[in-house]
């Protein structure tokens, strides 16, 4: 059962392209693009300012060279900033109006749009190259006041908390790659969790790439008012092509007083192909800030795809006894190359951060985690665990751990573990010698390291993302 | 079922098994006492196919030729290796291993694997059987498990695979008198006229609730004497310096 | 820094009537050195010690040239009587005496014509800046077979007559086949705002055996490098010990260079500071080779505004299967404007490893300070329990017995 599933999955199941007609903007990157998306999107005056003063800024700014990942230079001026299915321009009233073609690809990657066909009670909002093409389970949702939606649409209906967070915790004059962002961004999902709400279901995102010499700039804005709760998911697939796709994301997520986000990513962007060809280049930008007391943000990330993968999901613990958390694998195989890690600032008091990070690097693959524990000199108490293990398969790769750890508190307490290793070859032995074949070992000794980060996603993520740790590592032992 | 003739191993240069012949007809129980360093998990891995050894001679299990299989392939052919030291294999649930192994061994043969409740269902009788809590399968492979409970694991995955030949490298050693007896019952209740066993052991005394049809005494990589069960009574008075 | 500047040191090195070929290596040297300048906060292996900033904060008008005149004379009861051992003196920086009573001396060669062929190793300016200006230069070849009978003290005496000075200079050393030597570098620093670079180089023949041990006790207001690297090869060993406490500013930056199979590195520290005192260890272990080990172990103690830095690299090459390497980095917080930043880094192209590396940072345990106190110590008593025996483990690793009794005696354990 499993070799044929594997037989089907064998390269990489998302990487079939969507025949679809499309409005884009002209190539390149200039005021006129930026007014183009602004103007496409209707917006309002003062967001078209916005990114204008992002694009002032980033023609001061140069791209980040210090990761470990290395790549040949973008052309900027060479990507269409926007691109939408020429149905998706119109408003709809209800989801049955939606495009078939549309449909039928989300169907394919798995995400069903329809209410009806969805058992397991997620709201899903699809994003397909530049915009938002859906967003289930509106209604319910709206009865307990949760906001979810585009970000376009959120920046029509609801300015007053866009104004108010935006950029609040990702600021227009940051790095390169999030003030590009923040001058381009073309759509995303903006979830509002209203005072004492417990968001009734999983909020989840779908993103695909699917036009050519496209990048993709979303921006999501996530806000859990006092004593909220929210779980959000994002998944990513795009076709297989041989050109390297530029993701430069931003996430921001807002947590105050007494409330919790719990963000997830399950990420199998097209990887480029066993050569190397080809692939996204996944250079995200996401940051929680813990503004409340008792606040917690919790990032968990299953890493598998994209040519190279460069983000720090990251948490600013900014109200006293705010916890950040951070879990993650990263899978590198065949040529694919990972820089990713955390950052968890500790800025109030009693803050309490814990970080297990799962490195599995095969092929020729490299990996890297990289992180930074800061501890400001009034976070009394400050606590962080730090628990950094990884995995190679062969010997053409590499797996490195680049922890920065900054400690100006006298009471508080930093702990950093970091284990490197192959797989063991006795673990192998036992379970071959129990009938398994040495890639279904593998693959159940790698789902065994990675445990701990598994089991922090929902429950369907969970059988996905396990799923998608034995694909990723196929071919990886001769 | 399983014929060895003129077995030698040797690691890294230096020769283990000098030499050693065993025949076991299906539905034997055959043990092998020997002293330490005499070959006896030598012999065990190399029935298994652990990787590292020279190798000369032939091992044919039901005329296969066994050297030419893989471990797996070995596991599928009916041969199961109860560890001296069973491996920890941490954030592996120990039910979710047991089955995968079970329907990768179904499905090579051909048979229908199992669904999760008919898996449960056997794995319930299964462990009610041997005594055996089943506590312990929700737990990660033998991670934190007690000696013993990492041996009462290896025989209840044992009577779950139902393998024709089964080889019990030391499992007494280190065992109280309790999970002895669940190891031997163990045994006792898998023994029928189809599958035979090869009880590796320094001691007799687990011999005394598994009465074995042969003992062999292995020394210096061969098999220097055969006999019945009085051999190892014989042996565990003498004491292996002064035998022979 | 100055046109002007780069002409004074050019007339020195004129009126030094060196020769041509020498002259023209310094100058490549200092060009290099004058237009990176120090290191600063920019480079990444100086992130935490901004030695720039550093320098200009504490020493105004840098002297580079160095015309130090005038015989230097260092206090004769400043000479260690804890145990027998031969002698290099360093005043001011200047070679003063090598006196080695106890050992064979044909067993032992003494150069000290500059080697530049060994000088291209250059990770950062101030070993531009070292090979540039450096003219006390010795090279101490240890002959086959030969085992060192006493330790080699090299005693670096600062003496109150220079300020503001840049001094430079440089020790290589051979020991070659089934050789061993144990060296203890201590720093003994009157002077006042100098900044002291010094590069020693050794190279660790087949079966050969370093200890390697430093010690800056008293304190001080230097600034200081202190570059070491280390090249061992087959079934070679060096013990690195580090005592980090005197000078207003030290790093030790020490590369291991593990060439070939089973030879091994090990490498302990204690930085124990008070005040504003800013010490550094960088290490950089590169396993090149299979079946090479190395183990480290940092414990740094922080009072005051002090500020303690670990940088440890672990680098994996792909030839370097069966590596063993260790790291383990601890430290203490004691007052609340104590810093202490660590980099713990594991780059691996290696995949039969065994590779780790751990960092804690805190205070000390307020049970066992309670615990201590409710059996009659007082708080300061039971402070300083607790915090010698979280130094301990690292004295323990020292393997020379006079040495660990010397350091235990130096910190009142």
């Amino acid at each position: 059962m499993i070799d044929k599933e594997l037989e089907k999955l064998k390269d990489y199941k998302y990487g079939f392209t969507t025949e679809i007609e499309n409005i884009k903007a002209p190539k390149g990157l200039n005021k006129e693009v930026i007014k183009f998306i602004s103007n496409i999107k209707k917006e309002p005056e003062w967001m078209l300012q916005w990114r204008l003063k992002a694009f002032e800024r980033l023609k001061h700014l140069k791209e980040p060279d210090w990761q470990k990942p290395k790549f040949s230079k973008i052309n900027y001026q060479d990507i269409y900033y926007y691109s939408a299915p020429k149905s998706a321009s119109e408003k709809l009233k209800s989801l049955d109006e939606l495009d078939p073609k549309l449909l039928e690809t989300y169907n394919k990657l798995g995400i069903p749009l329809q209410e009806q066909k969805r058992l397991n009670g997620i709201a899903v909002d699809a994003i397909f190259d530049s915009v938002s093409v859906a967003t289930t389970f509106k209604d319910k949702l709206t009865e307990k006041g949760v906001i979810f939606c585009s970000m376009s649409e959120a920046i029509k209906k609801h300015p007053e908390l866009v104004k108010k967070y935006l950029g609040s915790v990702i600021p227009v004059n940051d790095h390169y790659f999030a003030t590009l962002n923040s001058a381009v961004f073309t759509d995303g999902s903006f979830v509002y969790i209203p005072e004492n709400i417990r968001c009734p279901m999983e909020l989840s995102t779908y993103f695909r790439i699917n036009a050519s010499e496209t990048g993709q700039f979303e921006r999501t804005l996530i806000i859990a008012d006092k004593g909220s709760y929210v779980s959000y998911l994002e998944g990513c697939t795009a076709p297989m092509r041989d050109e390297n796709q530029l993701h430069a994301a931003n996430v921001e997520l807002i947590a105050l007083d007494n409330a919790e986000i719990k963000y997830s990513t399950v990420q199998n962007w097209y990887p480029g192909d066993k050569n190397g060809k080809g692939g996204i280049y996944n250079f995200v930008t996401k940051r929680g800030l813990c503004k409340g007391k008792n606040s917690k943000i919790s990032w968990t990330q299953v890493e598998t795809g994209s040519a190279i993968t460069w983000k720090y999901p990251s948490c600013i613990l900014q109200g006293d006894n705010s916890i950040g958390e951070f879990y993650s694998i990263a899978i590198t195989n065949n040529y694919q190359k990972a820089d990713t890690g955390t950052k968890m600032i500790h800025i109030g008091k009693n803050t309490k951060s814990k970080i297990i990070s799962k490195g599995i690097s095969a092929g020729y693959a490299d990996n890297t985690y990289r992180g930074l524990v800061n501890i400001f000199p009034k976070a009394k108490n400050a606590r962080n665990f730090t628990q950094c293990d990884s995995l190679l398969i062969g010997n053409k790769c590499g797996a490195h751990t680049v922890p920065y750890i900054k400690n100006r508190n006298s009471e508080s307490k930093i702990e950093h573990e970091a284990t490197t290793s192959k797989i063991n070859e006795d673990q192998l032995y036992y379970c071959q010698q129990r009938g398994l074949n040495t890639e279904d070992a593998i693959s159940l000794i790698v789902n065994g390291f990675c445990k701990e980060v598994l089991q922090q996603l929902p429950m369907e993520f969970a059988v996905e993302a396990q799923k998608l740790v034995g694909i990723s590592l196929e071919g990886s032992v001769g | 079922m399983l014929e060895i003739k003129n077995l030698k191993a040797s690691i890294e240069n230096k020769e283990i098994l000098k030499g050693l012949n065993l025949n076991i007809k299906a539905g034997e129980v055959h043990a092998i006492m020997g002293p330490n360093a005499s070959g006896k998990s030598t012999l065990s891995n190399i029935l298994s196919g652990k990787k590292g050894y020279e190798i000369s001679g032939e091992v044919r299990f039901e005329n296969n030729n066994l050297l030419k299989l893989g471990i797996e392939e070995r596991a599928h052919k009916g041969i199961f290796l109860a560890f001296q030291y069973p491996l920890e294999i941490p954030g592996v649930n120990t039910n979710n291993f047991l089955k995968t192994s079970l329907n990768a061994i179904k499905k090579a043969r051909g048979e229908k694997e199992l669904d999760a409740i008919e898996f449960l269902k056997l794995v319930k009788k299964k462990s009610s059987d041997l005594k055996i809590e089943e506590k312990i399968l929700n737990r990660h492979l033998n991670v934190g498990f007690s000696g013993g409970e990492k041996k009462k694991n290896e025989i209840l995955q044992m009577s779950i695979l139902n393998p024709k030949l089964s080889i019990l490298d030391e499992t007494d050693s280190g065992l109280d008198i309790d999970a002895l007896r669940i190891v031997s019952e163990g045994v006792n209740t898998l023994r029928g006229s189809k599958n035979s066993f090869l009880i590796i052991t320094h001691y007799q005394r687990l011999l005394n609730y598994i009465k074995p049809d042969y003992v062999h005494v292995l020394k210096n990589g061969k098999i220097i004497k055969t006999g019945n069960f009085e051999l190892a009574l014989e042996l565990e008075n003498k004491g292996y310096e002064n035998f022979l | 820094m100055t046109l002007e500047l780069k002409n004074n040191i050019e007339k020195m090195f004129k009126e030094k009537k060196l020769p041509s070929e020498n002259i023209e290596f310094r100058k490549k040297q200092i060009d290099i050195f004058l237009t990176k300048g120090f290191p600063n906060k920019k480079i990444e292996e100086w992130k935490y010690s901004d030695l720039d900033h550093i320098i200009k904060q504490n020493i105004s008008n840098l002297n580079f040239e160095l015309k130090l005149t005038g015989d230097f004379n260092y206090n004769n009861s400043e000479i260690l009587n804890d145990f027998e051992h031969n002698k290099i003196i360093y005043v001011n920086g200047k070679i003063k005496n090598f006196d080695f009573p106890f050992e064979e001396r044909e067993n032992i060669e003494i150069n000290y014509n500059q080697d530049f062929k060994t000088s291209k190793n250059s990770i950062n300016s101030l070993i531009n800046l070292n090979n540039a200006l450096t003219f006390n230069y010795s090279k101490i070849r240890i002959l086959k077979n030969y085992n060192f009978k006493k330790p080699l003290v090299i005693y670096h005496f600062g003496t109150k007559d220079i300020n503001s000075s840049v001094i430079n200079f440089r020790s290589d050393f051979v020991l070659e086949e089934n050789s061993s030597l144990c060296v203890i570098n201590i720093f003994k620093n009157h002077s006042k705002n100098n900044f002291i670079n010094i590069n020693q180089q050794y190279k660790i023949s087949k079966n050969a055996n370093l200890k390697n041990y430093r010690i800056d006790s008293e304190l001080n207001s230097g600034i200081n490098y202190f570059f070491t690297n280390i090249d061992l090869e087959n079934n070679s060993n060096s013990e690195t010990f580090i005592y980090s406490a005197g000078s207003k500013f030290f790093r030790n930056e020490i590369n291991c260079n593990l060439n070939d199979k089973y030879s091994s590195a090990f490498i302990s520290g204690i930085i124990n500071l008070n005040e504003s005192q800013h010490h550094e260890i960088k290490t950089n272990i590169n396993h090149l080779s299979e079946n090479t080990k190395s183990y480290q172990l940092i414990k740094s103690v922080l009072n005051d505004s002090s500020k303690g830095v670990f940088q440890g690299k672990i680098f994996v090459d792909h030839k370097a299967q069966k590596t063993d390497g260790y790291q383990l980095s601890k430290s203490l917080l004691l007052d609340k404007d104590a810093e202490f930043d660590a980099k713990p880094e594991l780059e691996i192209y290696a995949d039969d490893v065994k590779c780790s590396h751990g960092s804690t940072s805190g205070n000390l345990d307020e049970n066992s300070i309670f615990y201590l106190m409710s059996r009659g110590l007082s708080y300061k008593q039971s402070k300083k329990l607790l915090v010698d025996g979280f130094l301990n483990d690292a004295i323990e690793k020292i393997t020379n017995q006079d040495v660990k009794k010397y350091i235990k005696k130096l910190m009142k354990i």
